[in-house]
């Protein structure tokens, strides 16, 4: 009986598996209709905590998911547009910001959005005072006054106090950076951890960073449901979104880092998107009738820059010949081409004042003789940390070349994006090739990270890029400042130009280009457009065929 | 006059091959006879040794037959241009290196990490080996177990834990690996140590007086010296394999240098439009691996006693 019964199970089984192979499972590897996978490197995401995000990849997945009181307009980046908040009004004296909520918001928790929430996402972020609190603190709040200048006046008004009368548009642009996100208070306080105060941290609790590292709290079109490190980030469509619902059920970034990998994939249809193509790749996705190709300048400028700790780096001389190191031409020709523009000065173009002029080229003779002029006729060694990916490590090797020829010995560390960066953010590097991505469209992103360094001791609390590279300049930091209270914009735009100019002629950082970021696309997919800045990569938008 | 006389050829083979020899150097040069003769009669085996020395001298005269720098480019110029260019015979990679150059100062790497390896990891092997197989008991037991956890671990996960843990850099791959590849040695020298320990010489050279250390040494590590040379040279391709992973990995070689593994790794990203980035490196690997198994192959039925026993 068993027997027989175990013979009809085997014959029936048999039945099946000829049945599926006569069909013929389709082998298509396509991807679901309700469900956007993008290739994407985002091996440096090191927290989705808004508070303490301050990465590439990571400020794409917040955008996508938090909501800010007001956004950039992305068809026209000189103004802000309202998100959660409905209006907002300037006291005569710019000090004082109040924002009207827009009614009967809701988290994707099904928590409503007060003034409460937003004033305790600023108080966290400013008392964590973790990687981007310094784009708030230059409000002059403080962890001891932001309860008093961030605060809820009624369920749905917030106030801002600013220490200083900024011009607005300054006010309102920092807003749209994805330290401003709201997240959802009753929901982060379940998960508040216990610590002890210390010197340095003076909370008895983590203001949930802890949970909230890995976890998600927010209201915007999607949600964040998973993150697996150098592996995949899946967003979800949140149905409770105020605004007009994400098309699409699903985004999934994978970690592929590899172009070449990302272009077979796309080839394969088993992504919708590939977001780290290099110029080789990129041509035969253009080839590709199937595919298609998104891309956009973005305020983002790639530079190597030189830790003024290193006795050999500080000097002026060896600043400047290294900015002859560098071969622009053949980089600019084929190392980043399709994907950058060789610039120099450290603004965007496109930013107000941008100096667009490139006078560096490559020119070991002159760097010979300014090495010689430092003392160092023969060169010297030195290393630098490069983040194994393309294009930076590329161009690293392309000027360990070049450097190598005027005797200046350069040691590649190569390591993954965390590594790189935790040992940046410390000042333990020499030399240190990144990018940076303007925190909101507004040249005093750039201009505060590059030449303000308030605190140049190693507990600086602005870690601004001058800080992590050891750049004391009290002057240049002053002049930062001036700009940023600066009225008009024709005397602004000139302050700009004038630190664009000292940054080029004498700071420790080597820019090379601009880039244009570029996504090789599916052919199926519908309004997939990339912003101008990392945070305004919107993914609501998109549809598939 | 000189006190040897060339003999004619024949006579000379008859000396090498005399069944009485008159003397200790007679006959050891008699077994080296016997053992060439075995080695040479097998093709591969020969062929497996010339591409060896092929690798020795070219990683000697590197300098004279690279017609490029290894590591300066012409990015502008001369970038991933095929095999059969003009002045790049095998081509030029991302940075517009030569490749064939590139291959060519990578031998030595290469070389350096075999014999390094091998000078390294065979004598801890064999000492481990011949002292806790002569020893026994206790002191047997606690370096076997050493041993056991080493081989408890997959050898490119260990040498991949010690290379992460030393720092990235061509020194620490070969400290890695030789870590790591040790442990069969040990087992083989143990298990060649039990079969002589309790012979008839054995117990004559203890009779005289000789201390344990001496035995261990002069009486005991030479017999297991051909079965250890045989798997060394087998290792070898293993090594070669173990030490392209790391570069490939990253944990090997640093840019710009030549390692052969980390040039596949940078190659990679051109596999599919410029396949000769990653090829060409791989062809080399492959060869030289090849050729060490072929060798170690011949070796192991040139020096096999049992075959040897005349």
């Amino acid at each position: 009986m068993t027997v027989h019964l175990r013979k009809q199970l085997i014959a029936l089984a048999a039945g099946v598996s000829l049945a599926v192979i006569a069909n013929g499972v389709p082998a298509l590897a396509a991807t679901p209709a309700d469900t956007l996978v993008e290739a994407f490197a985002i091996d440096d995401i090191i927290s989705l905590d808004p508070a303490e995000a301050f990465e590439l990849s990571t400020a794409e997945v917040t955008c996508n998911t938090y909501d800010l009181l007001v956004r950039l307009d992305i068809n026209d980046t000189s103004k802000v547009v309202p998100d959660l908040a409905e209006s907002w009004t300037v006291s005569p004296d710019r000090l004082t910001y109040t924002f009207k909520l827009k009614p009967g918001l809701v988290f994707a928790s099904g928590n409503p959005i007060t003034a409460e929430d937003v004033a305790w996402s600023f108080e966290r972020a400013v008392k964590l005072n973790l990687n981007p609190a310094f784009l708030l603190n230059q409000f002059g709040l403080t962890g001891d006054n932001v309860a008093d200048k961030a605060k809820a006046v009624d369920p749905t008004t917030f106030t801002l106090t600013v220490d200083q009368p900024y011009a607005p548009s300054f006010v309102l642009n920092v807003l749209t950076s994805t330290v401003g996100s709201v997240v959802d208070k009753k929901l982060v306080l379940e998960h508040v951890k216990p610590v002890t105060p210390s010197d340095e941290n003076k909370y008895d609790n983590d203001f949930g960073n802890g949970w909230l590292k890995t976890n998600y709290a927010g209201s915007g079109p999607f949600v964040t449901r998973v993150w697996k490190p150098s592996e995949a980030v899946v967003l979800e469509r949140n149905d409770k979104y105020f605004g007009e619902k994400a098309k699409l059920a699903r985004v999934i970034y994978r970690h592929i880092k590899e172009s070449s990998g990302q272009r077979l994939a796309l080839e394969a249809g088993d992504i919708d998107v590939a977001r780290n193509l290099e110029p080789g790749d990129l041509e035969a996705v253009q080839a590709n009738k199937d595919l298609a190709v998104a891309s956009a300048a973005k305020g983002t400028i790639y530079y190597i820059s030189l830790n003024q700790k290193n006795p050999n780096l500080a000097k002026p001389e060896v600043i400047e010949a290294l900015k002859y190191l560098v071969d622009y031409d053949a980089i600019g020709k084929t190392l980043i081409k399709g994907i950058g523009q060789i610039h120099q000065t450290f603004l965007p173009k496109g930013q107000l004042g941008a100096v667009d002029e490139n006078p560096y080229k490559l020119d070991l003779a002159k760097a010979k003789q300014l090495l010689a002029g430092a003392g160092l006729p023969d060169g010297f060694s030195v290393t630098m940390d490069v983040r194994s990916t393309q294009p930076v490590s590329g161009i690293a090797e392309s000027f360990q070349q070049t450097a190598g020829q005027a005797g200046v010995k350069v040691e590649i560390i190569p390591g993954d994006g965390k590594q790189t960066l935790t040992k940046y953010r410390a000042r333990k590097h020499d030399i240190y090739i990144g990018q940076w991505g303007s925190d909101y469209w507004d040249p005093n992103s750039n201009a505060e990270t590059f030449t303000a360094n308030p605190d140049n001791s190693d507990d600086g609390k602005s870690k601004t890029l001058a800080w992590r590279n050891a750049w004391d300049v009290p002057a240049l930091t002053a002049k930062t400042k001036s700009a940023l209270l600066e009225e008009d914009p024709a005397k602004r735009a000139a302050i700009y130009k004038e630190l664009q100019e000292a940054v080029l002629k004498d700071g420790p950082f080597v820019t090379i280009f601009q880039q244009i970021e570029v996504a090789g696309l599916s052919g199926k997919l519908k309004g997939f457009r990339l912003g101008p800045t990392f945070d305004s990569n919107f993914l609501a938008a998109v549809s598939k065929d | 006059m000189s006190a040897l006389p060339a003999a004619p050829r024949q006579g000379r083979r008859a000396w090498l091959l005399s069944n009485s020899p008159a003397s200790r150097l007679q006959a050891r040069l008699g077994r080296a006879y016997m053992v060439w003769l075995r080695f040479s009669a097998n093709g591969l085996a020969v062929a497996g040794l010339a591409i060896i020395l092929l690798l020795v001298l070219v990683a000697i005269f590197a300098g004279l037959l690279a017609p490029h720098s290894p590591t300066l480019g012409d990015l502008a110029g001369a970038r991933l241009l095929p095999p059969g260019t003009p002045g790049y015979l095998l081509g030029t990679d991302d940075q517009g290196r030569d490749i064939l150059s590139r291959l060519i100062y990578g031998s030595r790497l290469t070389l350096f990490v075999v014999v390094l390896v091998a000078v390294i990891a065979a004598p801890v092997g064999l000492l481990v080996g011949t002292v806790a197989g002569y020893a026994g008991g206790w002191l047997d037991a606690v370096l076997m177990r050493i041993t056991d956890i080493f081989l408890a671990f997959p050898k490119l996960v260990l040498a991949l834990a010690f290379a992460a843990a030393l720092g990235p850099g061509i020194e620490n791959a070969v400290i890695a690996i030789a870590i790591t590849s040790w442990p069969p040695y040990a087992r083989i020298a143990r298990a060649e140590t039990l079969t002589v320990r309790n012979s008839d010489y054995i117990a004559a050279v203890r009779l005289v007086g000789a201390s344990p250390w001496r035995i261990v040494l002069r009486h005991v590590m030479p017999m297991c010296l051909s079965s250890l040379i045989v798997r060394v040279t087998l290792d070898m391709a293993g090594i070669i394999l173990t030490a392209a992973g790391l570069g490939f990995l990253g944990l090997g070689a640093q840019p710009p240098t030549p390692e052969w593994g980390a040039m596949i790794a940078s190659g990679r990203r051109f596999i599919l439009d410029q396949w000769w980035v990653a090829t060409m490196p791989g062809i080399a690997i492959f060869v030289v691996s090849l050729g060490f198994n072929l060798l170690g192959d011949g070796l192991r039925d040139a020096l096999d006693p049992k075959e040897g026993a005349q």
